[in-house]
């Protein structure tokens, strides 16, 4: 893409989260939501391939709906209450639009049936943009009004999400829609512990943002879009490949590794307030999302790919070494010591 | 009043339900025209004519104009017009959905919504959308910036869509 263009969308995108995230009036998050929206639209279809073009069509009409829906929200609640404070949402009806909105915009089910789709139709970095810093301006929003959402509602919708981004996950082979199924199981266990502890909501984003950025970066390195290709590229990076099998453990949330943080720390929450059923099922749903990473880590680490003995192994093409892929990997791999701080920081 | 104003979001809803039964833009359009003619009528209602005046200009002579030029330019063989069975059988759905939500949004208390009008009376008389207006060029300027930047956004987003010669999302111009 034009250079002038990049810079436009990258500030765009930068310049719509500050604003949603800093806003405390609801008309400004609103902006900053739509800045975001517009902005990544030509970044998804960049290649200008159908399918990617389709991917942009689907997120901009999902977004400009969710979006319609947030104003809605604050409109009815500045109605009722006479102020747009955006931690002051009182009206129960608000809230649940509001809900509704961001359900929409982060892909919690029953709302996910654009995320699959539109992740498989960008690019990688596209990809890992559409996964972290885009679901960071409505988890803000959700974070500021989390005491006067509705428990079960989110409880229900995190459920949901959990069990449905394991079980679609397990018949898939590409790469992007294996991730984004991930995120929305990740995104159930950010929104079951949502209304009970904001903080440790965050702290689960926080720590899914560098552990799957770590991924789609080490994806983007050896330019894996399928297991097939994932299986054949060890050849080219074998240190990347055996760490990349170590962060994708880690987002299963396996011990000692970090991923295992914020399942623990969020089914303890949960036991604390008397939800222990709604834990033992949150824990339980995310066996199903474990097959679908032992699958991806133990692709990434087979040394013998079923292909036939005399094909072509792509042998050591010449590396950059890649700083930020490298201090994710290592934050995703190595944080879990840290707990007791963790959680007194976030 | 009250008739008039019930009149007008009836008239309203109906026009949108036009737009969203109707596939084809060219006759899909008059249900847009509809709505944002008694969305205007709505807000004149409320007093605020500055807002609705502005309404009419920009949707309806700025918008619509270009989309028109633009759906003049797709050609369509055998458009979908308004006595197509598709057609009538998307409004007949449509009008049934809102129905229903009407009479059970009157169970829930839906109904309970006020009209009232945005104009102060007395001695000192402030015009609400005139001076929201003129407060957007005063204590609102970070607002604007934010506003005009995301409107050049748009046409960024847009021109970066469609560039022509195959590089752009439509790859037949």
């Amino acid at each position: 893409m034009n250079p002038y263009a990049t810079s436009i969308m990258t500030f765009s995108l930068i310049l719509g989260t500050t604003i949603t995230i800093s806003s405390n009036h609801w008309v400004l998050a609103w902006t900053g939501l739509e800045i975001n929206t517009l902005a990544i639209i030509p970044l998804i279809a960049k290649s200008h391939h159908p399918r990617a073009v389709e991917a942009a069509t689907k997120y901009f009409l999902t977004q400009a709906a969710a979006s319609a829906l947030v104003l809605f929200s604050s409109m009815t609640n500045a109605w009722v209450t006479g102020q747009w404070d955006i931690t002051q949402m009182n009206h129960p009806t608000s809230c649940l639009l509001l809900t509704a909105a961001i359900a929409i915009k982060l892909g919690l089910v029953p709302f996910h049936f654009w995320f699959p789709e539109v992740l498989q139709g960008s690019p990688l970095m596209t990809a890992l943009l559409l996964s972290t810093l885009m679901k960071f301006p409505p988890l803000t929003l959700l974070l500021l009004t989390s005491k006067s959402l509705d428990p079960a509602l989110l409880t229900a919708m995190a459920l949901a999400s959990t069990a449905l981004g394991g079980w679609m996950g397990l018949n898939q082979t590409q790469t992007r829609k294996i991730l984004a199924f991930s995120s929305i199981s990740h995104l159930g266990w950010i929104a079951i512990i949502l209304v009970y502890s904001p903080k440790l909501a965050l702290l689960t984003f926080y720590l899914y943002t560098i552990m799957t950025s770590a991924v789609f970066l080490a994806l983007n390195k050896i330019k894996a879009l399928n297991l097939s290709m994932i299986m054949t590229s060890w050849t080219k990076t074998p240190v990347l490949n055996a760490t990349l099998m170590l962060v994708l453990l880690s987002l299963a949330g396996l011990p000692p590794l970090t991923g295992f943080m914020p399942k623990w720390l969020i089914i303890q929450e949960l036991t604390k307030q008397e939800m222990t059923p709604a834990a033992m099922a949150i824990a339980m749903l995310s066996l199903l999302s474990l097959f679908f990473y032992l699958r991806l880590a133990y692709h990434s680490t087979i040394t013998l790919p079923p292909n036939s003995s005399n094909h072509m192994k792509q042998w050591y093409t010449s590396k950059t070494p890649s700083t930020p892929t490298a201090v994710l990997a290592s934050l995703s791999i190595l944080l879990l010591p840290l707990s007791p701080m963790m959680h007194a920081i976030v | 009043m009250t008739y008039l104003m019930f009149f007008l979001g009836v008239c309203f809803a109906v026009g949108v339900l036009g737009v969203a039964s109707n596939p084809s833009p060219y006759y899909g359009v008059v249900g847009l025209v509809l709505a944002s003619v008694a969305g205007c009528g709505w807000l004149l209602g409320l007093g605020v004519s500055f807002v609705a005046l502005v309404l009419f200009m920009v949707y309806l002579g700025g918008m619509l104009v270009v989309f028109v030029y633009s759906v003049a330019l797709a050609a369509e063989p055998f458009p979908g017009a308004w006595g197509d069975w598709r057609v009538i059988g998307c409004a007949v759905a449509f009008v049934a959905i809102v129905f229903g939500g009407l009479v059970f949004g009157g169970f829930m208390g839906a109904w309970k919504f006020g009209v009232s009008t945005v104009n102060n009376v007395g001695v000192f008389v402030v015009r609400s959308d005139f001076s929201g207006v003129s407060m957007f060029y005063s204590h609102g300027a970070g607002m604007f910036l934010v506003a005009g930047w995301g409107l050049l956004l748009t046409l960024f987003v847009v021109l970066e869509l469609v560039r022509g010669l195959s590089r752009g999302a439509i790859r037949a111009v």
